[in-house]
């Protein structure tokens, strides 16, 4: 349902420059209108590609509200702009506004909720190695590769222990209880699967359950979080979004 | 009958295409090696159907054989490709044609790299490399990998952010005076570095390296028949390659994590074998996929301190030529010249011995070549002038 033509005023957070407000919402009237080249002239010159890449809008739309502004640190104020599409759907993006020489630009933008990236390549490889631990997801549990003779933990999973050559090869599962080893905020639309989930962490989990194994996993609400080497994380799985598809590994912070 | 590799090879001829934008090539990646040979054997003054073997690495989609026949060659007496992923194998391939020489097994070998978008597709330099373990989780790239290596370096070792700032600072330093880098006539001030936009923190987009159409090749001969031909040779006098324990295909669970993958044992073979120490280093060309891989390879290699005295070291001061202490990168490298897989760092390496770098450090005798920081391999290769053998 389109956005009645009368709204309230947006809700202002902080100490929000007053012309921003008239700015923001004509952004939204653009993007919903689809006006390619004034949605572009908004943004950042330097990063018009990234931009573009990192939110994801449906197909047409048919109205947008700007629902709130916030002043945030260094000058940035955010805009939450909702669009609506044509078959009803609703949407909200917020963008970071700078103010530059010539005038406020978008210089962030992303989906919220925030929400991981749902990857088709997710599942075992062609060989099969790593094909126990996602029959394990699915069974709700994280398995990771050991040695039975040996004990020795194997991550990534190999064929045989490289330690004792053994290949009898086992897949306990471990508690998913770890420490951030080390971590990365991604902002590039690498791969339009990405797109509408930037910027994203993934972190890098060492698992005292796992010998000191390290599982890589994207951190659930990372948007914002002051993330550090050495916290706490738990391992969630997230489920499958379809039948034929694998459940995935994420971390939050505990 | 010695064992050791140390003089008996030399680059006797460099060449290379343009760098063109990605995708603007007007020719194929074939094409452009096949120019960049004949321009290194013009450059030798050799004859290029007397070259007889061919090695490149980072599974360059031109076979060295389809390269000879091409070439109409005649004989191919070694063909190489170099297994391990990226730039890695840069100098490994610099080191197997060497080897090839210094044993006998062929006399003109051509190291050779060439990409073009339309033929290699974009980010080809990743390919292989991204298992679902990697990618179910949004990790897709090589810059991810290198931003989790550098985050924890400039975290938990201490490595201070302007250390990679200095790096990509003297990178674009010496592409100023370098017409032939994609750089040229762009200089970086720290205001555009330090507000361009993150890719994958805590790398922003100057940390990054270009993706280049072009190409570029080298020849290599022996000591001897360099010293007969044309140009100024770059005598090899070491040359190590490899992955240390627990190193490759790991999904992030190497040993040493924090390091760029030349291990203490690999780097101790390349000094004992060049007969030298770090401190005795002219210039130093490091492959840098992004800067902080760079700045932990020169780490490993005993040329800057770990830690936070990386940053009393790593200063644009210290990484220039013709003063500084340790010249880095001195033809503005993959960051400020142009990127073809690391294939002009050799060239750049060659230069310095010859003296005919844009930023030449005065009196160079060695020249020391880093491939493929982070990457399942790495590789070094030490250059030396004719003084030095
Ligand atoms: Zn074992």
């Amino acid at each position: 349902m389109p956005e009645p033509l009368t709204t309230e005023p947006p809700a202002l957070d902080g100490p929000v420059p007053a012309e921003l407000v008239a700015i923001a919402e004509r952004h939204g009237q653009v993007v919903a209108a689809g006006d390619h080249a004034a949605t572009l002239a908004d943004f950042r010159p330097d990063r018009t590609g990234q931009l573009l890449g990192s939110a994801r809008l449906p197909g047409r739309l048919v109205s947008s509200r700007l629902l709130r502004l916030r002043a945030e640190p260094d000058g940035l104020v955010a805009a939450f702009i909702r669009y609506t599409a044509a078959d009803g759907s609703q949407t909200v993006l917020r963008s970071r506004w700078i103010k530059l020489d010539q005038g406020w630009r978008v210089t962030q933008v992303r989906n919220v909720p925030d929400t991981p990236p749902v990857i088709a390549a997710a599942g075992p490889r062609d060989d099969g190695l790593d094909r126990p631990h996602w029959e394990g997801l699915r069974a709700g549990e994280v398995r990771v590769q050991r040695c039975a003779p040996c004990g020795h933990w194997i991550w990534a999973p190999q064929p045989l222990c490289p330690r004792c050559h053994s290949f009898d090869l086992t897949w306990p599962a471990v508690d998913p209880a770890g420490t951030i080893y080390s971590w990365t905020r991604t902002w590039q639309p690498f791969s339009p699967e990405l797109s509408g989930h930037l910027p994203f962490v993934v972190v890098l989990a060492e698992l005292p359950a796992a010998g000191g194994r390290r599982l890589l996993g994207v951190l659930r609400d990372g948007d914002g979080a002051d993330v550090r080497v050495g916290q706490a994380v738990r391992g969630f799985i997230d489920l499958a979004p379809s039948p034929d598809a694998w459940p995935v590994l994420r971390w939050s912070l505990s | 009958m010695s064992r050791s590799l140390r003089g008996a090879a030399a680059v006797a001829g460099i060449g290379s295409t343009p760098y063109y934008k990605r995708g603007t090539s007007p020719h194929s990646a074939l094409r452009l090696i096949l120019e960049a040979i004949l321009a290194a054997c013009a450059d030798a003054g050799l004859d290029a159907h007397d070259v007889d073997g061919f090695v490149s690495y980072a599974n360059d989609l031109n076979e060295g054989l389809a390269v000879g026949a091409a070439l109409g060659v005649r004989e191919v007496r070694w063909s190489t490709m170099v297994w391990g992923g990226g730039g890695g194998g840069v100098a490994a391939a610099v080191n197997a044609a060497a080897a090839a020489v210094a044993c006998g097994q062929a006399e003109n070998v051509i190291v050779y790299r060439g990409i073009t978008e339309a033929d290699d597709g974009r980010q080809s330099y990743g390919k292989g490399h991204f298992p679902p373990l990697l990618s179910a989780h949004g990790v897709l790239t090589p810059v991810q990998v290198c931003a989790l290596r550098t985050q924890r370096m400039l975290e938990v070792d201490g490595v201070p952010w302007s250390a990679l700032e200095a790096l990509v600072q003297a990178s674009y330093y010496h592409a100023q005076r370098n017409p032939d880098a994609v750089g040229y006539g762009r200089p970086l001030d720290h205001e555009t570095y330090a507000g361009s936009r993150w890719v994958s923190e805590p790398l922003r987009l100057f940390d990054c390296s270009r993706e280049n159409d072009g190409a570029a090749a080298v020849l290599v001969t022996s000591a001897e028949r360099a010293r007969e031909l044309r140009s100024v040779p770059a005598f090899v006098l070491s040359g190590v390659q490899g992955a240390g324990p627990g190193w490759s295909e790991s999904a992030e669970n190497n040993a040493s994590y924090t390091s760029a993958g030349f291990h203490p044992a690999m780097v101790a073979r390349l000094w004992a074998e060049a007969g030298l120490k770090p401190g005795e280093v002219d210039v130093v060309q490091v492959y840098e996929n992004f800067s902080g891989p760079a700045v932990a390879s020169l780490i490993d290699l005993g040329l800057c301190p770990p830690g936070a005295e990386a940053g009393s070291f790593m200063t644009v001061p210290n990484l220039v030529a013709p003063d500084g202490a340790l010249p880095v990168n001195t033809a503005g490298g993959n960051i400020a010249e142009g990127f073809v897989h690391g294939i002009g760092l050799v060239l750049e390496a060659v230069r310095q011995i010859r003296g005919t770098s844009a930023s030449q450090v005065p009196g160079a005798d060695v020249s020391l070549l880093l491939g493929g920081p982070v990457a399942p391999l790495v590789s070094a290769t030490v250059f030396g002038s004719a003084v030095t053998v």
